[in-house]
């Protein structure tokens, strides 16, 4: 059908002069001029259909066009929304995160001293008869006691009695060895773990902390108030729960209060 | 439905929509086992409110706290009022936060980031 690169009938002077060969009347007798006509006819036919055929054509395709792109946008905003979504709630989620950091500091912690509190003590001494009964060693445990508190809170105020607290918080860990748990015991009262250590071990490092205390000084307390602290050590017996070691250390340090108070004594 | 009055449980958030004065308020934490359920009554008050006339909508938020599908469908009402907002709604969302927990701002920034209706972050004035 194709003469080079056009369609002999998409051009309308060849169309045109037919048209003028059929209407000339000079042909009117010519038996070629019926069936021309019919084909000419059937062109033009052929020719509309095939247009209709395109515009229909080209309709699909640009509503399947859009319909793409239509559900590529959705798919992007989807995305996006996806995206925002999970950062919002990971943001959520952290900070819950954080939150629990920080309830789990508070309820193990002294809000005053910042070391350990009681619960912290409670929990480090579970774990340290589990060691012991795994490994067969065992440890030592110190409760120290603020002597003539009450008369420092009464004499200089309870702000100065705050302070003590922190300076002892500060004062003790520092002299302990790595390894020796530290917390607030309750009050005035701190409690020490020597984990694996032996009562003789444990009680060279109880007088050195007891002569450290001794040497604090506080602006706000005159000198006439020396301080000091008593203390009551123990070691953990072989198959006994921990509050019965503590129990034993607590005798201990009311003894060293009834013998005068600025010593260690074991029970 | 004209009023919305959802009571606020542990776990769900103080929702009420006066639609006389064009106001939804969501108070509270909000983490429900089925988010759907609950905030498919507040998307669908939402909705009739837009449908309904072309009143000014206002929204006041008091969240600290969402799980994932409390977040998206917080997502769902603020494409909600963005629509409306194109077509020429006058839509405000103020989100209102406890100075004291400055964390609050950047996540609400996050929501606010592709609406272009009027979206405040303040600080709760003391009561």
């Amino acid at each position: 059908m194709k003469t080079g690169d056009t369609l002999l009938t998409d051009d309308p002077r060849f169309i045109q002069q037919i048209e003028d060969l059929l209407a000339d009347p000079s042909h009117q007798d010519n038996p070629l001029r019926g069936p021309l006509a019919a084909l000419l006819e059937q062109n033009r036919n052929q020719q509309e259909r095939m247009e209709r055929l395109v515009r229909i054509s080209d309709g699909y395709h640009s509503l399947s066009r859009n319909e793409v792109g239509t559900l590529s946008q959705r798919y992007d905003r989807q995305l996006r929304r996806i995206e925002k979504l999970s950062r919002i709630s990971d943001r959520y989620q952290e900070s819950m995160r954080q939150l629990n950091i920080s309830l789990r500091e508070a309820a193990l912690h002294d809000p005053l001293t910042g070391m350990g509190n009681r619960r912290y003590l409670m929990d480090r001494l579970r774990e340290e008869v589990e060691r012991v009964l795994r490994n067969n060693h065992s440890f030592s445990l110190a409760i120290l006691d603020i002597d003539h508190f009450k008369q420092v809170n009464d004499t200089f105020g309870h702000e100065t009695g705050d302070q003590l607290l922190c300076e002892l918080a500060h004062v003790i860990p520092a002299t302990l060895r790595e390894y020796d748990i530290c917390g607030r015991w309750g009050g005035e009262e701190f409690l020490i773990i020597f984990p694996h250590t032996s009562i003789d071990d444990s009680r060279e490092v109880s007088e050195r902390i007891r002569s450290t205390i001794h040497q604090v000084t506080l602006p706000s307390i005159v000198e006439a108030h020396p301080i000091s602290a008593s203390f009551g050590l123990t070691e953990y017996h072989h198959g006994e729960g921990y509050s019965e070691t503590i129990k034993r250390a607590d005798d201990a340090l009311y003894r060293a209060k009834e013998l005068g108070r600025n010593r260690v004594e074991v029970g | 439905m004209k009023e919305l009055n959802l009571p606020g449980t542990q776990s769900t958030p103080t929702v009420t929509g006066n639609w006389d004065a064009g106001l939804l308020s969501i108070s509270g934490d909000s983490y429900p086992e089925n988010s759907f359920e609950m905030f498919g009554d507040i998307i669908a008050w939402v909705e009739g409110y837009l449908a309904d006339s072309d009143h000014p909508l206002r929204v006041d938020l008091r969240i600290v706290y969402m799980n994932t599908s409390s977040v998206r469908a917080m997502l769902d009402i603020f494409d909600l009022l963005e629509e409306a907002h194109q077509q020429g709604r006058d839509v405000t969302v103020n989100w209102y936060y406890d100075p004291r927990n400055e964390r609050v701002v950047s996540l609400a920034d996050e929501f606010k980031e592709d609406c272009s209706f009027t979206f405040n972050i303040a600080p709760e004035k003391a009561a």
